[in-house]
Formats: C-alpha cells, sequence, structure tokens
C-alpha cells in the first residue's frame, strides 16, 4: 500500500464521523457513516474501503459499543462500492443513487440479523421506534426488525451514494489522478 | 488498573461481553454485567482518580456526561455506562417481554460498562508502544493513532464550515430538497478540504520515510509481565471452553 493510501484512511475514517455534524444541522434522518468507506473504495479500491470501514467501526465503538459487530456491514458496502466504481456508476447522480438504493436493501439485509440477534433490534433510538411501529403494523419479529433497518438504511446509502459522486465531480483533475481507481469510478477512462 | 499492559487490559474489555453472550442468561449476564461495572469504579478508571493522562480523542465526552457540573469525578465512568446503557432497556422493553429484555440488558450493559471502561483506562500512546514493541508495523500504528488524532480536528472543521455557511445565509430548514441541497453545501467543502489534506500528510510521511513494513524502535514499551501474558491466555482458554460446553 503506498503511503498516499496510508494517508487517506484515517482521513477517510475522520469524513464518515465528522458529517454527522452537517447531518445534524439539516435535521434529516440520515447517518452518513458509510461516507468515508465508500469515497475511499471509489478512490483507491475495495482493500482501502475496508481497511477505513474497519477503523471506523473501530472508531465509532469506543463512542457506542453497540457498533463493533456491525463491522461487516462496512465491509459489504465496501465491496459493493468496489463495484460500483469499476462500473463506473459514480458518473452522474442518475446512476449514483439507484446504486445507493441497491445498496440500502443490501446493507439493511446484512444488519438485520446483527441488529436482531444481537440487541434484540435496540442499536438506535430511530431504529427501534421504526421497528415498534413494524410490529405495530402486524409484522413478524424478524421483518419488523428488516422494516426499521431497511428504513433508516435505504435513504441514507442512496444520498451517501448522491454525495460520493458529487466529491469525485468536484475533485480537480490532477487531484483524482492521484488516486488509482477515481477516475474510472467517475466514468472519465 | 491502567498500570496493566494495554493488551492485558484490551483481553479483559474483550472476554467480559463474550462470556456474557455465552453463559447461559440471567445469571451468565448478571455476573459480567456486575465485574464490568465494579470495574469502572475501580482506580484508574476515572479522572479523579490515575486515569487523567487519556489523550482527549479517547474521553467519552460525546456523551456529554464526562464535564456535566455535578458529577463527582470518581464515579465519572461509572455514571457514563449507566447512562449509554439506560436507552437500551427502554427499547428493549418496548419490544421484548421481561426475561428477554433482561437477557439481552444484562449483555449489553457488560458491552458497554467494558468498553466505556476500556476507554477510561487505556491510553493510546501506551497502545501505540505497545503494538510497535511487539513488531507490529509502525504503518498500522500510525493508521491506529492518526485516525483518532484525526476525528476531533474534522468535527471542529464541520462545525465551522455549519456556521461560516449559516452566516452566508445558508437555510438547513424546509422541504427535504431544500434540506438535501443545504446537506451537499455543507459536506462539499468539508469532504474536499479533507482530500486536499491527504497531499500534505502523504508529504509529511514520506519525509519521515514511512511506509508499509517500517519498524520502529520503541522508547517507552509497557511491560509485559509473564503472570499477564499468562492470564490472557488462560482467559482465551476460558471463552473457548465455555463455547464449547454451551454449543455442546
Amino acid at each position: 500500500m503506498s503511503v498516499r493510501l496510508l494517508a487517506l484512511i484515517p482521513v477517510a475514517v475522520a469524513i464518515s464521523l465528522a458529517l454527522s455534524a452537517a447531518v445534524d444541522a439539516v435535521a434529516l434522518p440520515l447517518f452518513l457513516d458509510t461516507t468515508g468507506t465508500i469515497l475511499a473504495t471509489a478512490l483507491a479500491g475495495p482493500a482501502v474501503g475496508v481497511a477505513v470501514g474497519v477503523l471506523t467501526s473501530a472508531v465509532n465503538t469506543l463512542r457506542n459499543p453497540t457498533f463493533s459487530p456491525f463491522v461487516v456491514v462496512q465491509i459489504i458496502v465496501a465491496l459493493y462500492a468496489g463495484l460500483a466504481a469499476r462500473a463506473g456508476l459514480f458518473r452522474s447522480l442518475r446512476t449514483a443513487v439507484p446504486a445507493g438504493l441497491g445498496l440500502g436493501v443490501i446493507a439493511s439485509l446484512t444488519s438485520t440479523p446483527i441488529s436482531y440477534f444481537v440487541f434484540g433490534c435496540t442499536t438506535t433510538g430511530g431504529i427501534a421506534l421504526t421497528t415498534a411501529l413494524g410490529k405495530a403494523l402486524g409484522l413478524p419479529p424478524l421483518g419488523a426488525c428488516f422494516f426499521g433497518s431497511f428504513v433508516s438504511d435505504f435513504g441514507d446509502k442512496a444520498v451517501t451514494f448522491a454525495l460520493v459522486a458529487a466529491v469525485l465531480h468536484a475533485l480537480p483533475r490532477r487531484t483524482a489522478a492521484r488516486f488509482p481507481l477515481a477516475l474510472r469510478a467517475m466514468g472519465a477512462t | 488498573m491502567s498500570a496493566l499492559h494495554p493488551f492485558s487490559l484490551l483481553a479483559i474489555a474483550a472476554a467480559l461481553p463474550a462470556f456474557a453472550w455465552i453463559l447461559p442468561a440471567p445469571a451468565g449476564g448478571l455476573a459480567t454485567t456486575l465485574v464490568a461495572m465494579g470495574l469502572t469504579l475501580t482506580p484508574g478508571a476515572s479522572p479523579g482518580s490515575t486515569g487523567a493522562g487519556l489523550a482527549p480523542g479517547w474521553r467519552p465526552r460525546s456523551t456529554g456526561v464526562w464535564l456535566t457540573p455535578g458529577w463527582r469525578p470518581g464515579l465519572v465512568t461509572f455514571r457514563t455506562a449507566l447512562v449509554i446503557a439506560a436507552p437500551f432497556w427502554l427499547f428493549l422493553r418496548l419490544l421484548h417481554d421481561g426475561p428477554t429484555t433482561v437477557a439481552m440488558g444484562l449483555r449489553i450493559t457488560t458491552m458497554v460498562a467494558s468498553c466505556v471502561w476500556l476507554v477510561a483506562v487505556l491510553s493510546p500512546d501506551r497502545l501505540v508502544e505497545a503494538m510497535v514493541a511487539r513488531g507490529w508495523s509502525l504503518a498500522v500504528a500510525y493508521l491506529f493513532a492518526a485516525t483518532l488524532s484525526a476525528v476531533p480536528v474534522l468535527k471542529a472543521r464541520a462545525r465551522r464550515i455549519v456556521e461560516a455557511q449559516r452566516c452566508r445565509g445558508l437555510s438547513p430548514r424546509g422541504s427535504v430538497a431544500n434540506r438535501l441541497r443545504a446537506l451537499r453545501a455543507l459536506a462539499l467543502p468539508l469532504v474536499l478540504s479533507a482530500l486536499h489534506e491527504v497531499d500534505e500528510r502523504t508529504l509529511a510521511l514520506e519525509t519521515r520515510g514511512l511506509g508499509m513494513g517500517v519498524r520502529r524502535t520503541p522508547l517507552a514499551a509497557p511491560l509485559d509481565r509473564t503472570a499477564e501474558r499468562v492470564a490472557r491466555w488462560t482467559l482465551l482458554l476460558l471463552c473457548l471452553t465455555a463455547l464449547i460446553r454451551r454449543l455442546a
């Protein structure tokens, strides 16, 4: 791994965690906690993305220990984003948003069993309340848990993919060219 | 407690939640919860005792409890664990019956208390020194230390960007589309400035000759006593034995 990619990893983790301030300001039900993982993958490939995802989970765990089992979701996100970058799906919002919606489904499918079996669907207040809504609608426990995860992940991942696409296109071409996969992810090569 | 080798602290913090999930509920969970909560009361686990020298990024300030006036310093870690664990009990009660709430609540409380205790007693500097002394690559140690220092810096920058954009008239309220546009205006400067910082960091690291596989001589490696090494292996064996007995 080159020194540039080594320098990218802590910055990408910090991006994931610092974006919460922007989300708080606009008061939208989003996490954006995979932005750094997806961005690092789009710039430098899935190996760097996995490293960012694992470190993001580790640092998040220091804040709230219940994040630790969800490291699997970060790894899945990095692998999916790697495929999306290879396919050039960050070339425009029209391709990035549907790809993000697809990731939302996959992420909620991955996080549901962890959330259900380890925490009884009580990972965050929002998910717990949506799960309670799902139960009130008559869904079985696992279905209600998936409903809670799906509601939170579906829009979040679409917005994250759109944000990463916007960042890639806003990067100066010379800066983007310093990262191995950036131009391909933008569909520029 | 903070005088223990960093790997020993990590082993204890990992073993307690593992036992909480492996041992039969609710007795197993209750025992591990009592041990974990007891650890948060030990010397070195609070800023009022010997654990005051921790790096700012590791202090559980995000909970808002750490510096709250009126909190006695000796119980800060204990109360932080309680404050983080309490909502889980509420949500568990909302979603599950009594026995399930107790079983899962005790496991989650063990997990929370162990982690809060670890954050309070483990100094990242000592951990990095221990990793380097054990022969880990300097790059791995850099990743760990640089991440912990970069997070508070970028969070502060994000807050400044939010304030600056508000001064320029950005309105983060209204329809969802309006809020998403505002989010773009807040997030893009943060992410782009962070990515430009990668160039500076790369130059600084290359100047210092850092790369994968490079090793550094530890200057103050934490003492790793034989008794602690034996205790760590014993903990691992106990976990495996308990798991095998539970599955059998």
